[in-house]
């Protein structure tokens, strides 16, 4: 382990704490629903681990529970789970220089939080080492909290009171990822049309109108930067 | 639970089709370019998504569209610290205790 990947880990780490706190009621949330479906705590953590990933989990645990065919639920988590090949396309420039192991590790642990977090100094850091430190940072981090909290769900399911609404804290994290990049005209674009179609288009089957909401998004927002664009000298 | 050992099988496949979509890009790197337009457009994927993810958990209650809300006046208080404040914790202490606060108001109200 270099120097500079864990100076890298040291910052990403760091960059990313105040915000990973969102993460913890969400796993909580998945551990107490995984026990709802009838898992065993084994099931449970094998479930945590093997998948990790919470809108993934969390949409497919009904259909689960329903004995729905193996098919539709595995076809679910890969639509909730599409929005990370744009992630995955984004931020793969700033693993050049990095080894196809680590890669693999990286993609499976790409989340939302680690992505928003990492996105901007990745793509402009110049060393690799230091990159991926700055990456895996935040991405192990992300990964103990989820399992441990998940854990603390599954082992205290039933004695949380449901009034308390600590998933909204979740959201909160997002917004606080959102408000920074909202600042600049065309991200608010962005931002506005896919948080609108994402509302409108809430009946599509299998959650596509927010895969449908997020590319409108970014169509608006870089339909508004070339419109800008023209505007200028 | 009537899956059984089918249910590992099936964590391993759900960990494939979660796994890949975000492994994609990452692993195959230079191999794979996107065109520039693609990338230039990429760039609001973040603020898209996040857009998309958030908007219904703040606007949409039980199915319907609710423009007045609890967690609609707790978004604006996160948005406001935010947007005011350097402090990474503030938007969370400000969203729950708004939330928290107009949920009891509500309640009391309604009796």
């Amino acid at each position: 382990m270099s120097p500079s990947f864990r100076d890298g880990f040291r910052e990403g780490f760091r960059a990313f704490l105040p915000l990973s706190v969102g993460l913890i009621p969400w796993a909580l949330v998945t551990g107490l629903t995984m026990s709802g479906v009838g898992f065993t705590p084994l099931q449970a953590m094998g479930m945590n681990v093997i998948v990790f990933a919470g809108t993934a989990q969390l949409g497919t645990l009904p259909l689960i529970a329903a004995g729905s065919p193996v098919w539709l639920i595995v076809i679910t988590a890969f639509v909730l789970n599409l929005r990370f090949i744009i992630f995955s396309a984004a931020i793969a420039r700033g693993f050049r220089g990095v080894p196809a192991g680590a890669r693999w590790l990286s993609g499976h642990l790409l989340t939302d939080g680690a992505f928003a977090t990492c996105l901007e100094r990745m793509l402009s850091h110049p060393d690799p080492q230091w990159r991926l430190g700055y990456y895996l940072g935040p991405s192990i981090w992300s990964w103990l909290l989820w399992q441990v909290f998940a854990f603390c769900g599954v082992m205290a399911a039933g004695s949380i009171p449901r009034g308390w609404s600590l998933e909204f804290m979740a959201t909160i994290a997002l917004i606080v990822l959102l408000v920074p990049m909202a600042r600049v005209r065309p991200m608010l674009v962005a931002a506005l049309v896919g948080g609108g179609l994402a509302v409108a288009l809430r009946g599509m089957p299998l959650r596509l109108g927010v895969i449908v909401a997020i590319v409108a998004g970014i169509a608006a927002g870089f339909a508004a930067e070339s419109w800008r664009g023209k505007d200028l000298p | 639970m009537n899956y059984d050992w089918t249910l590992w099988g099936l964590f391993i496949l759900l960990g494939l089709a979660t796994t890949l979509p975000r492994a994609s890009f990452i692993v195959l790197g230079e191999r794979a370019a996107l065109p520039e337009s693609l990338q230039k457009a990429l760039r609001y994927a973040p603020a898209a998504a996040l857009a998309a993810i958030v908007a219904p958990d703040v606007f949409v209650t039980g199915g319907e569209l609710t423009v007045l809300s609890p967690r609609l006046a707790a978004a604006v208080a996160a948005v406001l610290a935010a947007l005011l404040f350097r402090n990474p914790w503030l938007p969370f202490i400000a969203g729950m205790g708004v939330l928290w606060g107009v949920e009891r108001l509500l309640l009391a109200w309604m009796g």
